[in-house]
């Protein structure tokens, strides 16, 4: 665990300055992918519409962080404001991201540009996640469960399962579907849809390793977005199917 | 005949039943996040989690005098991780004080480790609102990151072995505060 990087009189926080190196590389990559797919005009609605994008899953990430604490942050509103990198959450980025990044692209009447920006977004997304799961990884955040594993982690003492590694692995292995069906050349959407399903798969499976996920009626929260991410996908693609004759 | 959509609303159907069977089988059992499974052999190390020995520190006080962790061994400390700017940790701070001088004289101590603010800015808000316990200057955060205060207040009872007996994140309520240090405090070295 390295939650401090020194680099000189500076103290970082490991996983905060991993959460700010993963913005910039996939804001980076979702228009290098965007002008690839679309050209100039796509790299433009991308870089017009990143900074909406991102601050709407800031908002999503703290606003959801905040109600499913709602003990605490009922008492001090305040703390929603608060310049707090460890108190976001993963569905609320990626929800507020995705409606302010669509509502962004409908004010503009630029929205027929919509499924082809998201799948840029899918395939710069991974990368991004990649990062930030190293910084929970360095940081000892998204604490696993007591594991008796060849590949458990020492965290406080204890082998626990490293899910910020889980974390990891399942990014890039999302990545690298996700190029592979790329090259497919699919509809427009179709990475996105695929990136729903893998995604909604990774929370469903790797939040249940976690012993600080937020919770609300006795459940975690995460792992119910990701079953409605994989229903989604699954009803996205029934609606695709052609009915036999 | 079946049709696709058919076998396309079966599966639909099938993950949500199977994945909501999942979400309920794996839920997390109360109260797992503040005492985990420790066994014998790990909780020798130090770790702000119950159970563990008090991760050790040295800060400046605001009167410049260094107070090192260890040297509180056979008191029961109180460390609360906090801020002026935090709502929550001024709302708490008048019931720390009255535990304070409630329980000093039996071997009770706070020390209010800040994060990262001006000293005078913490010396003007102690003299306000009268309290006498000692703060401690966090300027890097350092000791905020190694007890990992994502959340402020954070605040931990250490018992006078110099063990982790109870962790609260987030604002505590006065019962909560001497209801614990009552515990501790009855405790012998």
């Amino acid at each position: 665990m390295y939650p401090i990087i020194e680099l000189g009189p500076l103290n970082l926080g490991s996983g905060a300055l991993l959460l700010v190196i993963a913005v910039f590389a996939g804001h980076a990559r979702f228009e290098r992918v965007a002008r690839q797919h679309g050209g100039e005009t796509l790299e433009r609605h991308a870089s017009r519409c990143a900074p909406f994008a991102l601050a709407g899953a800031a908002i999503g990430a703290r606003l959801w962080y905040g109600l499913f604490n709602w003990d605490m942050y009922s008492q001090s509103p305040g703390l929603f404001l608060a310049l707090r990198l460890g108190d976001l959450a993963w569905p609320g980025a990626l929800i507020g991201g995705a409606l302010s990044g669509y509502a962004y692209l409908r004010l503009r009447r630029t929205d027929g540009a919509a499924a082809l920006l998201a799948d840029a977004a899918v395939l710069a997304l991974p990368l991004a996640q990649a990062i930030a799961s190293l910084g929970l990884l360095l940081s000892g955040e998204a604490l696993g469960a007591p594991a008796n594993l060849p590949w458990a982690v020492p965290l406080f003492g204890v082998l626990r399962h490293p899910v910020a590694l889980y974390y990891l692995l399942a990014a890039l292995a999302t990545w690298g579907t996700l190029a592979w069906v790329a090259r497919l050349s699919p509809q427009p959407g179709t990475l996105a849809i695929v990136y729903l399903a893998l995604q909604g798969s990774a929370l469903l499976l790797l939040e249940a390793l976690r012993v600080d996920a937020l919770v609300a009626g006795g459940v975690r929260i995460a792992q119910v977005v990701g079953l409605a991410m994989i229903l989604i996908a699954l009803w996205w693609k029934r609606t695709q199917t052609v009915p036999i004759q | 005949m079946i049709s696709f959509r058919t076998i396309w609303d079966l599966a639909l159907v099938a993950t949500l039943l199977l994945g909501s069977a999942f979400i309920w089988m794996t839920r997390p059992t109360p109260g797992a996040v503040t005492t985990p499974f420790v066994p014998e052999s790990a909780a020798a190390q130090p770790a702000p989690l119950v159970g563990h020995p008090a991760p050790e520190f040295t800060l400046p006080a605001v009167d410049g005098t260094q107070v090192a962790l260890s040297d509180l061994r056979g008191q029961v400390v109180l460390i609360n991780l906090w801020a002026t700017w935090c709502p929550p940790c001024r709302a708490e701070m008048p019931a720390i004080q009255q535990a304070y001088e409630r329980f000093r004289d039996r071997g009770f101590i706070v020390l209010a480790v800040n994060q990262q603010e001006d000293s005078a800015n913490i010396v003007k808000y102690m003299n306000d609102q009268r309290l006498t316990f000692p703060a401690l200057l966090d300027s890097d955060a350092r000791v905020g990151a190694v007890y990992q205060a994502r959340v402020l207040p954070s605040s931990f009872f250490v018992d006078r072995r110099g063990i982790i007996r109870a962790v609260y994140r987030g604002p505590m309520s006065r019962g909560m505060i001497e209801g614990t240090i009552e515990q501790l405090v009855a405790e012998t070295p």
